[in-house]
């Protein structure tokens, strides 16, 4: 399934499944695209006392790569997601407790952080963690030709001078995180954040699709 | 008493002064902090420089060695940054492997070296599948009172800017290098680009930003680190990171944009100014 809305944002379809672990507190599978990312979530639990915050839970990321081998990279990409999920997180609900989140990457063809960042949110929205809101991730690339592609292919993010990633809150889009990779300049991101911006209510409009197959309330 | 204060109250002690619109240590919302460069500091590294950004302090050291290189790309030299942060600097880090924190710094600070395309590898090879020049540039933090990855970007252009090759005489048949120390030529450096550090606080309804945070403040804007860090080279932006802290509006976006483009200037100034003191 093609997603398409009015304003013809073109993002990669995308699939996914939550429930997937039967053993975890919450769980979710998402495929953007080619590339798959399996996110499980645990907690609130207890944690060790060194790291128990008495303000807050304390969110621990754990990010396996598949070739299984933890670089600095990871950490980068740990930090990331922990410091997204944190913000989104009513933490302050849960003092001295600790909520894991283990993401396993599956496939990667390209867009891996934004499927990572969508798919942690799915599994706390399983999870039934309390949230302040949701998160959705948006990648856009910048062509040789200077061309804003939105979500783009693995062919096109290999040839692309710039990567800009944007994560947005439900409530009022504002930007909670942002990283890019390669030169551009001020135009370019500012059009790039206002069309990831828009192209983010696709992904809302995703996620509500996806938890009312499986609550009936909603 | 305000050190009392402080430890009690602290975070009733910090809005108390965002409400009277100053910060825990007298600056306005959009002043920063002075900037004290040295180059040369290290006589033993092949280039070298300190910077002070108020009470943050970090070292910069280049050394130069010669290597094979690899085989899929026989035209491109190695360029390794690294960035440590010590238990010297601050009382968050332990002795041990580098802390998740002190990685991350790494990798943003070697992202933002790499994407500026600064530093051209092709020209770091001597002689193609034969032999090649790797700069290791090792930054040090002494004193970690924030913005960390200001001064580490700061440290490692200077340096950069300073550093001079060698030249070497490479025998084709024999293999055998001989480096000539009397004759040194500059590194090539395109672009200057400069990192700046802002912390988000979220003081319902507004959300204020702090330009070049301290440590405390930068635990209280909730992030590790810095929350914004904008880097600029040439007009043009070669790394944009949000981590944490409040959410950014549209309007907060801009003015952070703008700012870090001014400060962008002023620290290309200070580098310069320090360049010609040194030759002089």
């Amino acid at each position: 399934m093609e997603i398409e809305d009015e304003n013809n944002f073109k993002l990669r379809p995308m699939k996914c499944e939550l429930n997937y672990l039967s053993r975890s507190d919450g769980s979710a599978i998402l495929a953007q695209g080619e590339t798959v990312v399996l996110v499980s979530v645990n907690g609130p639990l207890d944690i060790k006392s060194t790291s128990q915050s008495i303000e807050k839970a304390t969110l621990e990321v754990l990010f396996c790569t598949k070739g299984g081998k933890p670089s600095v990279a990871d950490r980068f990409k740990e930090n990331i997601i922990r410091q997204t999920c944190e913000t989104a997180i009513l933490g302050c609900l849960y003092p001295r407790t600790g909520i894991s989140l283990t993401i396993q990457e599956l496939e990667d063809f390209g867009g891996l952080l934004t499927c990572t960042v969508n798919c942690a949110c799915l599994a706390l929205l399983n999870s039934g963690i309390a949230m302040r809101h949701m998160v959705a991730a948006v990648c856009c690339a910048v062509s040789e030709e200077g061309n804003l592609v939105l979500e783009p292919s693995y062919t096109q993010v290999q040839s692309a001078s710039a990567l800009l990633y944007f994560v947005f809150d439900s409530r009022e889009r504002n930007l909670v995180t942002g990283f890019t990779e390669g030169s551009f300049s001020e135009n370019t991101y500012e059009e790039a954040l206002a069309r990831c911006r828009l192209a983010s209510d696709v992904v809302f409009d995703f996620y509500r699709d996806i938890v009312k197959q499986y609550s009936d309330v909603i | 008493m305000a050190e009392v204060y402080k430890l009690i109250h602290p975070v009733k002690y910090f809005n108390d002064y965002i409400n009277r619109n100053v910060r825990p240590d007298g600056r306005k919302f959009d002043d920063q902090r002075d900037i004290k460069l040295n180059v040369n500091a290290i006589k033993s590294a092949d280039a070298s420089a300190v910077v002070k950004c108020g009470n943050t302090t970090v070292v910069c050291g280049i050394k130069l060695e010669l290597a094979k290189p690899k085989a899929e790309e026989p035209e491109l030299g190695f360029f390794v940054t690294n960035v440590e942060l010590l238990p010297l600097c601050s009382s968050k880090f332990r002795p041990g492997p580098p802390s998740d924190h002190a990685q991350v710094v790494s990798n943003v600070v070697s992202d933002i070296c790499i994407n500026s395309k600064s530093v051209n590898l092709k020209e770091l090879c001597i002689v193609p599948d034969k032999l090649a020049w790797v700069v290791y540039c090792d930054m040090v933090c002494l004193d970690n009172d924030g913005s960390i990855v200001d001064a580490c970007i700061i440290t490692l252009m200077t340096s950069l800017k300073s550093l001079t090759l060698p030249k070497v005489n490479y025998d084709v048949e024999t293999e055998e290098i001989v480096v000539d120390t009397s004759v040194r030529m500059p590194l090539n450096i395109t672009g200057l680009p400069i990192a700046t550090s802002f912390a988000v606080y979220q003081q319902s309804p507004r959300s204020i930003v702090l330009i070049d945070p301290s440590a405390d403040e930068e635990e209280m804007c909730g992030g590790v680190g810095a929350n914004l860090i904008i880097c600029c080279n040439d007009e043009q932006f070669c790394g944009i990171q949000k981590f944490g802290g409040s959410n950014l509006s549209t309007e907060a976006e801009k003015k952070t944009l703008a700012i870090a483009k001014e400060r962008s200037k002023l620290v290309e100034k200070v580098i310069e100014t320090c360049l010609i003191n040194e030759i002089k």
